[in-house]
C-alpha cells in the first residue's frame, strides 16, 4: 500500500532544506565520496557536519516492469578522528507499476562508523559500520566491513554487507541479503575523479537459499567536488537475469558541508 | 562462480599490489633524522608527527593525496590555507600540517 506523504511534511522539508543552504557557505564538507553503492573507510573530520541527499532511479523491464525513485536526506556528524555518526532524516520514494503510483516514506535510521586503519599509510583501511534503520512495518540492521587502499591517484574499495529485514504487519516476512562491492576510482584532476562500481547481492528469503537469488550489477562512477560541495553519479546495470531487479540503476549523491 | 573467482582475483591483485607499492605513494614517517632538520625552522618532533597524522587523514576526506613534491615550499602555505576549513583544521593543527610538508619539501 502507498502512503501519500503530507503536503505539510513536504514544506517543512523545504524549509529544512533552505535553512540548510543559507548556512552553507561559512562551514566544511564532511567528506566527499568518489562512489555511491561503497562506503570508504576514511571518516568524518571531528566537528565537520554535512548533508548528503540521494537519489536512486531504478528501472526493471519485462513482465513485472517499475520505475522507482528512492530519496534519502542524511545528515553526517564527525565526533572523534575515527568515528562519526549518521542520521537518515527520511527515505522515501516514488514507485510506479502496474498497480499503483505514488510517493510514500519508508523509514528513517541512524548509522556508526568507526575507523580502523588509514588506507593511505596502513596496508589496507579498514572500518567498521552499524545501522539501525525502522520504518513503515520494516526493521533493519546491517554491518559491514569497509576496506580501502588509495594508491597515488587511485582509490580502491571493497565493502562486505550483512543485512537482517524484518516487514509486514507485525514484522513476521524476514530476509536475509549478504552483498559485497568493488570500486576502483581515479583522480584525473583535483576536483574530478572517475571510475567503476561493482555489486554482488545473495539474497535469502525467510534466510533460505532455495530461490538461490543472485543480483551482479556493474557500472561507471564520476564525482565532481568543488569548495565545501560535492555530487557523485553511479550507473550500474544488472549482468545478472533476475526478474524482480531493476535492469539498472543510477544513484545520485550530492554533498554540502554545514 | 565465475562471479566469486573474478572477486578473488581483484582482492589477490591488490593484496599483492599494496605489499609492494605502499612504501612510494605512503608519505614518509617522520624520523630524528627529518626532525633534526627541521628543528627550529618548522617544529618539533611531536608536531611534525602530528601534521604526518592530520595530513593523511584529514587531506583523504576530499581528494586522493597529493606527492608532497607537487608544490613548491612557497605554494604550501596558500594551499593549505584555502584547505584548512574544509578539513576542519584548527589553527595548531593547520601548522602542524604545514610544519610537516614544509619539512619534507625543504630537507
Amino acid at each position: 500500500m502507498i502512503l501519500p506523504v503530507a503536503h505539510s511534511a513536504v514544506k517543512r522539508l523545504r524549509f529544512l532544506c533552505i535553512c540548510i543552504l543559507a548556512l552553507a557557505p561559512c562551514v566544511s564538507v564532511g567528506g566527499v565520496r568518489h562512489f555511491t553503492f561503497l562506503y570508504e573507510a576514511n571518516t568524518s573530520a571531528p566537528g565537520s557536519l554535512e548533508l548528503e541527499n540521494w537519489i536512486t532511479w531504478q528501472r526493471a523491464t519485462g513482465p513485472g516492469r517499475f520505475d522507482q525513485v528512492d530519496f534519502r536526506h542524511e545528515l553526517e556528524y564527525g565526533v572523534t578522528d575515527r568515528f562519526q555518526v549518521s542520521v537518515y532524516l527520511a527515505d522515501w520514494f516514488y514507485e510506479n507499476n502496474r498497480e499503483h503510483s505514488g510517493f510514500a516514506y519508508s523509514d528513517s535510521a541512524i548509522e556508526l562508523i568507526y575507523n580502523l586503519t588509514n588506507p593511505v599509510v596502513d596496508p589496507v583501511g579498514v572500518s567498521i559500520y552499524g545501522e539501525v534503520k525502522a520504518g513503515d512495518r520494516l526493521l533493519e540492521l546491517e554491518s559491514k566491513l569497509i576496506a580501502q587502499k588509495n594508491f597515488g591517484p587511485l582509490i580502491l574499495a571493497y565493502n562486505a554487507t550483512l543485512e537482517a529485514v524484518w516487514e509486514g504487519n507485525d514484522l513476521t516476512q524476514d530476509e536475509g541479503e549478504f552483498s559485497q562491492a568493488l570500486g576502483a576510482s581515479y583522480e584525473i584532476s583535483p576536483p574530478i575523479s572517475v571510475g567503476v562500481e561493482l555489486l554482488h547481492e545473495f539474497v535469502f528469503p525467510e534466510w533460505r537459499n532455495e530461490e538461490n537469488i543472485r543480483n551482479l550489477f556493474v557500472g561507471p562512477n564520476v564525482s565532481y567536488r568543488r569548495r565545501n560541495w560535492f555530487v557523485t553519479v553511479t550507473a550500474l546495470a544488472q549482468a545478472t537475469d533476475t526478474e524482480d531487479e531493476p535492469n539498472f540503476q543510477v544513484r545520485t549523491i550530492f554533498g554540502i558541508g554545514l | 562462480m565465475k562471479n566469486f573467482a573474478i572477486l578473488a582475483a581483484a582482492m589477490i591483485c591488490l593484496v599483492d599490489f599494496n605489499s609492494c607499492e605502499t612504501t612510494s605513494f605512503a608519505p614518509p614517517p617522520v624520523t630524528a633524522e627529518l626532525a633534526r632538520e627541521g628543528t627550529g625552522q618548522h617544529g618539533d618532533i611531536a608536531t611534525l608527527r602530528e601534521g604526518r597524522t592530520l595530513f593523511v587523514s584529514r587531506c583523504i576526506e576530499c581528494h586522493t593525496l597529493p606527492a608532497v613534491s607537487s608544490h613548491s615550499a612557497q605554494e604550501w602555505p596558500r594551499l593549505i590555507d584555502e584547505m584548512a576549513g574544509r578539513a576542519n583544521l584548527k589553527p595548531t593543527e593547520r601548522e602542524a600540517v604545514l610544519a610537516y610538508v614544509l619539512a619534507l619539501r625543504t630537507r
